[in-house]
């Protein structure tokens, strides 16, 4: 034993130092391919532009809606220092204040909660489906759905408000929402009554979706209920473009 | 170590692991879920955003109208009383606070379907870009929720008979062709909810869809400044 520690402590340190550099060379190499794999399956010569351009046209799209908004305070702004006929125009921006409000136009704060969803990082078996393993346009709806029959009045996903226009679809292994894409994690926020987490947890809904989404695939469900949440605007088209409004005799308010 | 060859070595190799770790940063960071789409779903993804995009840009340009508008009145001292209204009642109806009418598509379920099938077409009809949606009587807004199991379907709290009538307003050509087309939801639905019928008919004469009953003010939000 003493004669190999001594051959040990005889090499060079240069000699041990490149070593370890060599090993970690080796290691980096090695990762490096086993991340490229799954992309060389895909690879095609269209297949690059194709990310590159639906990375542009989401950044477009944020400044469009970035835009909108902006064009949206302006108007609003406008509306409310209208005076002339001063009763009609102070009942019609109430008016207007509460319809916008009501369709989620109007960035809101209240008491409320924020769900956090995340990928599996757990790997997937062999017989596995690795879309079980990824959030889902389907696991968003359905805690959507339980949050609105737990009370929620208002909710967001990564930031795009959801409205009575809002789809929530899958492309492939990435979700859209209003059109906008989105990808792991995603906070859910939503506003609601004070107890509106102790209500979410009694329903045997969300549990059996906590049960089966996080207990058989790995699926990271988590909250949070800090002492009031934010919800943005809604930055998309309202435009009617084949419907007609047709006023409604009773709704005098939303 | 005071070989000058060996320092060449160890610097050289240096310079490589580092390279390599930038590389291996980047890939593990900068290619987003992205890189995991395939050709096939990155131009469905392209398609999608492209045509929301020009959906936003056709919305500037009726808010720029409408702010040009209201600037010039107010330049010349008229008031904004018709633009108001018409303002608030465009709201009103996209919001469901209001019955709108308009032409579109009807599509008849019939037979035993579960409740995320329907959430599924609702949410195809509105990426299709379908204005507004009622389901029988019930218009169906942000807060409607489906639940129940097939033949009790509840809808806000309106149990399902079947058959049942989605209508959707929208252009009935575009609907019709989105939801029809060769893999598209109907196509999907036959395969998982084979027990269910689904029939789609465009709608050429306007359909006068309902308002929401729903109360949409939240109590316990308000707004922020």
């Amino acid at each position: 034993m003493s004669l190999v520690a001594a051959r040990i402590r005889a090499i060079p340190s240069w000699q041990v130092t490149l070593g370890l550099a060599l090993l970690a060379l080796g290691f980096l190499i090695a990762a490096q391919l086993a991340a490229e794999g799954p992309r060389i399956r895909y690879t095609t010569q269209e297949r690059s532009p194709l990310v590159e351009t639906a990375l542009a046209l989401q950044s477009q799209q944020d400044t469009l809606k970035t835009r909108i908004v902006d064009l949206r305070n302006s108007i609003q702004d406008i509306e409310k220092q209208d005076t002339g006929s001063a009763a009609a125009i102070k009942e019609l921006n109430a008016g207007l204040e509460q319809a916008r409000i009501a369709a989620g136009l109007i960035p809101l704060t209240g008491t409320g909660i924020v769900l956090k969803l995340e990928d599996s990082t757990q790997p997937v078996p062999p017989d596995g489906n690795a879309a079980d393993y990824l959030v889902t346009a389907v696991d968003l709806r359905t805690v959507v759905g339980e949050l609105w029959l737990a009370g929620a009045e208002g909710i967001a996903i990564n930031g795009e408000r959801l409205t009575t226009s809002t789809a929530i679809i899958d492309i492939g292994g990435s979700v859209l929402v209003n059109a906008a894409y989105l990808a792991s994690p995603f906070d859910i926020t939503a506003i609601g009554p004070s107890d509106l987490f102790s209500r979410l947890s009694s329903s045997p809904g969300f549990a059996e979706f906590v049960q089966t989404r996080r207990g058989s695939f790995g699926i990271g469900v988590s909250w949070a209920e800090p002492d009031h949440v934010d919800l943005p605007a809604f930055a998309g088209s309202v435009n009617l473009r084949e419907s007609k409004a047709v006023p409604s005799p009773s709704a005098a308010a939303p | 170590m005071r070989d000058p060859r060996s320092q060449l070595a160890i610097a050289a190799v240096a310079f490589v692991l580092g390279m390599l770790v930038v590389v291996q940063l980047r890939s593990q960071t900068g290619g987003s879920a992205l890189q995991a789409l395939s050709t096939q779903d990155l131009t469905t993804l392209v398609a999608s955003l492209n045509s929301q995009n020009d959906r936003l840009r056709s919305e500037i340009g009726t808010l720029q109208n409408q702010l040009d508008e209201l600037r010039a009145n107010r330049a010349t001292g008229a008031t904004s009383v018709e633009q108001i209204a018409s303002d608030l009642a465009r709201i009103r109806a996209w919001a469901g606070l209001d019955p709108v009418s308009g032409r579109g598509v009807m599509i008849t379920v019939g037979g035993k379907i579960n409740a995320e099938a329907v959430d599924d077409l609702l949410n195809e009809l509105h990426n299709a870009g379908a204005e507004a949606l009622a389901i029988e009587s019930v218009r169906v807004v942000a807060r409607s929720t489906i639940s129940g199991p097939p033949g009790s379907l509840d809808v806000d709290g309106y149990i399902l008979g079947d058959p049942f009538r989605i209508r959707a307003i929208g252009r009935p050509e575009t609907l019709v062709g989105s939801l029809t087309r060769a893999g598209g939801i109907i196509a999907q639905l036959a395969a998982t909810d084979p027990e269910a019928t689904l029939d789609v008919a465009p709608v050429d004469e306007p359909m006068l869809l309902p308002a929401s009953k729903r109360t949409l003010v939240p109590d316990h939000g308000h707004p922020r400044l």
